[in-house]
């Protein structure tokens, strides 16, 4: 399944902690129409870099789905950085 | 189990029960255990579980005082490796032999259009007994990495 929403989460040095739900599905959707439109230049771009278009799209969408529960968390004693996607 | 087939062989010696019984009996017993042994040994991942990420974790201690200490964690799910192992096998020949040289360059004898994308995943796969695990120490820092999977 592919990510739909991330989590990214920052502490300041007063402990302070900001935490900002990004929604993937709604990048996702707006990314849909513009991934249509452009379906035919990237099909030609694999075409002339001899990739197959179609295991091309097929390992990009695996990649996505891949992407979720990944995390990164950097802690610092002043600040920390955290990314989680869901 | 053994302890089984000897009380059935027991009773047996008894007469308790006949032979046709005790093999029934012994067949019965025996049984669960085939099963158990022949899915076992139809695959080896089923010992030890599969890794679902792989964790990096970098503890770094500073002993000068001035910056503090930092902790890294990063878990990346091996969905991604094998994703990324996948993308890196659509990658063009000619791509290949630049970074060949690129790396012949640095020194570093690998040739890439060698590696097939089923060898990578197999690398992906043993992956599960990886671990890495690194100790610095200088005058400003101690600095721990870990590489592993869970």
């Amino acid at each position: 399944m592919i990510p739909f929403v991330a989590v990214v989460s920052l502490r300041d040095q007063k402990s302070r902690t900001f935490r900002l739900w990004i929604p993937l599905f709604l990048i996702w959707l707006l990314l849909l129409p513009l991934a249509i439109l452009l379906s035919p230049f990237v099909f030609i771009g694999c075409l002339f870099c001899r990739v197959n278009p179609f295991s091309g799209v097929a390992v990009m969408w695996q990649i996505l789905n891949a992407l979720t529960d990944t995390n990164i968390e950097v802690e610092h004693r002043s600040a920390g950085v955290s990314f989680h996607i869901l | 189990m053994n302890e089984h087939r000897r009380q059935i062989l027991q009773m047996l010696s008894e007469g308790k029960i006949n032979a046709d019984e005790a093999e029934r009996l012994i067949a019965a017993v025996e049984q669960p255990t085939s099963s158990f042994s022949s899915a076992d040994s139809g695959s080896s991942a089923t010992s030890k579980p599969r890794p679902k990420y792989l964790r990096v974790v970098v503890d770094s201690e500073d002993d000068g005082g001035h910056e503090g200490p930092t902790k890294v964690n990063v878990r990346v799910p091996m969905q991604l490796l094998r994703a990324g192992v996948r993308l890196a096998g659509l990658i063009p020949a000619p791509a290949l032999h630049r970074a060949n040289d690129a790396m012949h360059a640095k020194g570093v004898p690998i040739d890439l259009t060698q590696i097939k994308p089923e060898n990578l995943e197999e690398l992906v796969e043993q992956l599960n007994d990886l671990t890495v695990d690194v100790d610095q120490k200088d005058q400003y820092a101690k600095v721990k990495v870990r590489v592993f999977c869970e």
